[in-house]
């Protein structure tokens, strides 16, 4: 697999949600840069935007002001169905449990997205199986979800995320249902994803110490965007509160 | 792009609830189909009229009698080739239960005025000439074991033999009225001149008079212009007639027995409301439970049309297999089905006017459960998808 050069920039982004005709600004005017290859967490309380700001990066979502851009893609540019073939090719994601299709088998899940590259039948069977073995479910590839774990349903859906080997992975509290040993390899995983195979990774997380395996921790809080102290050389380039809002 | 095992794999999800909506749909459309094929059926005599015949009955209605005189006159009209008296009858054989059609008519005048009639066995002449003799319709020969020769006894209800008698009939042949579609392989024609004899014996009571005249147009006359010259012919009495063309006339039958087209389509119409709600019931079940299924695949790059194609698709497959296999089994049935109903529904057949209405109710049902959810599938986006508590 290629090494990803993928990095993530958010420029001056809004995004307002209206419910019962009240508007909820759950950014307003916020900045980011995350550097090709770095392993950033994100955390803060519940519904500080954290699964929006993924949602924006991935192209679920888009602002209602400013920029995202992904590696040299301009998201804002791109309509619905380049939207989708962009994600394809592009962008992995891990949502937490249950995002496997429980029709199908554990390789199925995973040839999922190869389906729609224009790979032959025994390229995507490797590509698959190459996925599977990566995260150590290789000789899991003919069971359904329900036959599996919930970690090694996560370990799946981890494969299937990279099986088209796009250059970020955006996981939404991929550790949130799991016992702690699952949540370890997974974490494990994700970290070997960053290191081995230079994933540009976003891992939002409630829990401090799968934070721990993150170079980088962004807080979110109340439309604002606030760095951790950092470890020296944390994927770190720019954080700019909004204007008059003190770090 | 959807793949396929998904479709296949989602549908049988549940297999019960699946099977049950399968079930559904074999019993509709295996209903609907003997329904249209009922309704062909009865249809059939109606539109296959013959455009050259007219039927002359009174304007009062078809249970008064007109006067033999009028025969005469009918045959003044200009366009008018032929003419033939036809009484009804109302006798049965032996049992009161073995009622069929029998008609007293012009004996000479039948092979003119039905030339499409064909004897299968015995012959015209032989009909023509003896005063005792009748032909009887394939079907209620081989129903009673009758052949040419034979004498049967039937018991008139509206001309009863005063000695407590029944009639005697010779059988001079056996008919079969093949592209005649107004006639049907079921009744007796006798003469005419048999019963009026007897009338005037004292032997029977019965009604005076003729109950229609069948009229045989010359080539080149309408069936409405004619009609209308016989109608103002008798216009000042003594007694009005009504001159119909023989479609007309044989499809105020079709509505004397209880107007069994409205009545059949109605019950098909219910049927098929039923079937609609519970298919498109299912596919809206379905439909939910795969809204997590659509999100993951929009969010792994496949479009909207994959997600519409995935639920249309089992609609589709739903359908087919549940209405086609009532499809089959109305087809397997139509052998039995003419046994048992043939006597009632001439002609009765799964044919392609039966089919072909049937497929495309199919169709529509299909589409019509299936595009509620298949919309939905494409209008969601992966955040609404994957939000929706399912
Ligand atoms: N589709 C939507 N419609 C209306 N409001 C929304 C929508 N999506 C998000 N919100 C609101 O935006 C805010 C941020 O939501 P988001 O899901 O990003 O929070 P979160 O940080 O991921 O929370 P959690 O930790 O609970 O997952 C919340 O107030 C939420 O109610
Ligand atoms: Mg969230």
């Amino acid at each position: 697999m290629q090494e990803s050069q993928h990095g993530v920039e958010l420029i001056r982004v809004s995004r307002e949600y209206t419910r019962g005709g009240e508007g909820v600004k759950v950014f307003d005017d916020v900045d980011l840069s995350v550097k090709p290859g770095a392993f950033c967490a994100m955390m803060g309380p519940s519904g500080s935007g954290k699964s929006t700001l993924l949602n924006l990066v991935g192209g679920l979502d888009r602002p209602d002001s400013g920029d995202v851009i992904v590696g040299d893609t301009l998201l804002s540019e791109l309509g619905e169905s380049d939207l989708a073939e962009w994600r394809s090719e592009n962008v992995g994601f891990v949502f937490q449990g249950f995002n496997l299709v429980p029709v199908l088998t554990a390789y199925e899940n995973v040839e999922l997205p190869l389906l729609l590259t224009g790979l032959s039948k025994a390229e995507r069977k490797e590509h698959a199986l190459h996925a599977l073995e990566l995260v150590g479910m290789g000789d899991r590839a003919k069971h359904r979800p329900g036959q599996l774990s919930g970690g090694q349903e996560q370990r799946v859906a981890i494969a299937r995320a990279i099986a088209s080997d796009p250059g970020v992975i955006l996981a939404d509290e991929p550790t949130g249902d799991l016992d702690f040993e699952s949540a370890c390899q997974v974490l494990d995983l994700l970290g070997r994803l960053h290191t081995e195979l230079g994933k540009t990774i976003l891992m939002v997380t409630h829990d401090p110490r799968a934070a721990e395996r993150a170079e980088r921790v962004i807080h979110l809080d109340k439309g604002r965007i606030n760095e951790s102290p950092a470890a020296p050389d944390d994927g770190f380039r720019e954080v700019k509160p909004k204007e008059g809002e003190g770090a | 792009m959807v793949p396929l095992k998904l479709i296949w794999r989602n549908l049988l999800r549940h297999k019960l609830r699946v099977l049950l909506t399968a079930g559904s749909l074999t019993v509709a459309f295996f209903l609907l189909c003997v329904l249209q094929a009922l309704v062909v059926s009865l249809d059939q005599g109606v539109k296959n009229a013959s455009k050259k015949r007219l039927v002359v009955q009174s304007a009062v209605s078809l249970f008064v009698n007109l006067p033999i005189s009028y025969q005469g006159k009918i045959e003044t009209v200009e366009g008018v080739d032929e003419t033939m008296k036809m009484t009804w009858f109302g006798g049965y054989y032996r049992e009161p239960a073995n009622m069929f059609a029998q008609f007293a008519i012009d004996a000479d005048r039948m092979e003119t005025i039905y030339s499409n009639v064909e004897l299968i066995e015995g012959s015209w002449d032989e009909f023509k000439n003896t005063r005792m003799s009748c032909l009887v319709g394939k079907e209620t020969a081989n129903k009673y074991g009758w052949s040419v020769g034979d004498r049967v006894p039937i018991v008139g209800m509206i001309y009863p033999r005063l000695d407590g008698s029944e009639w005697q009939f010779d059988i001079a042949g056996i008919y079969d009225a093949g592209a005649e579609a107004s006639i049907d392989d079921l009744t007796m024609y006798f003469h005419w001149d048999y019963l009026e004899e007897a009338m005037e014996a004292g032997a029977t009571t019965g009604a005076d008079g003729i109950g229609v005249y069948s009229v045989l147009l010359s080539d080149g006359y309408s069936q409405a212009g004619v009609g209308a010259e016989i109608d103002s012919l008798f216009e000042n009495g003594p007694q009005r007639v009504q001159s119909t063309p023989e479609g007309e006339f044989n499809a105020q039958f079709v509505s004397m027995v209880g107007n069994v087209p409205f009545f059949v389509g109605t019950i098909g119409m219910g049927v098929l409301i039923a079937i609609l709600l519970a298919t498109l019931n299912t596919m809206l079940m379905s439909g939910r439970e795969q809204t997590r299924d659509v999100g993951v695949l929009k969010a792994l790059g496949f479009d909207g049309s994959a997600a519409f194609w995935l639920l249309l698709s089992q609609s589709l497959i739903l359908c087919g297999f549940g209405a086609g296999t009532g499809i089959f089994l109305a087809l397997g049935i139509e052998g039995p089905l003419q046994a048992v109903l043939g006597s009632n529904f001439p002609g009765l057949q799964i044919n392609r006017e039966v089919l072909t209405p049937a497929i495309i109710l199919a169709i529509c049902v299909a589409l019509f459960a299936g595009l509620a959810p298949a919309l939905r599938a494409r209008r969601l986006t992966v955040i609404e998808a994957l939000r929706e508590e399912v």
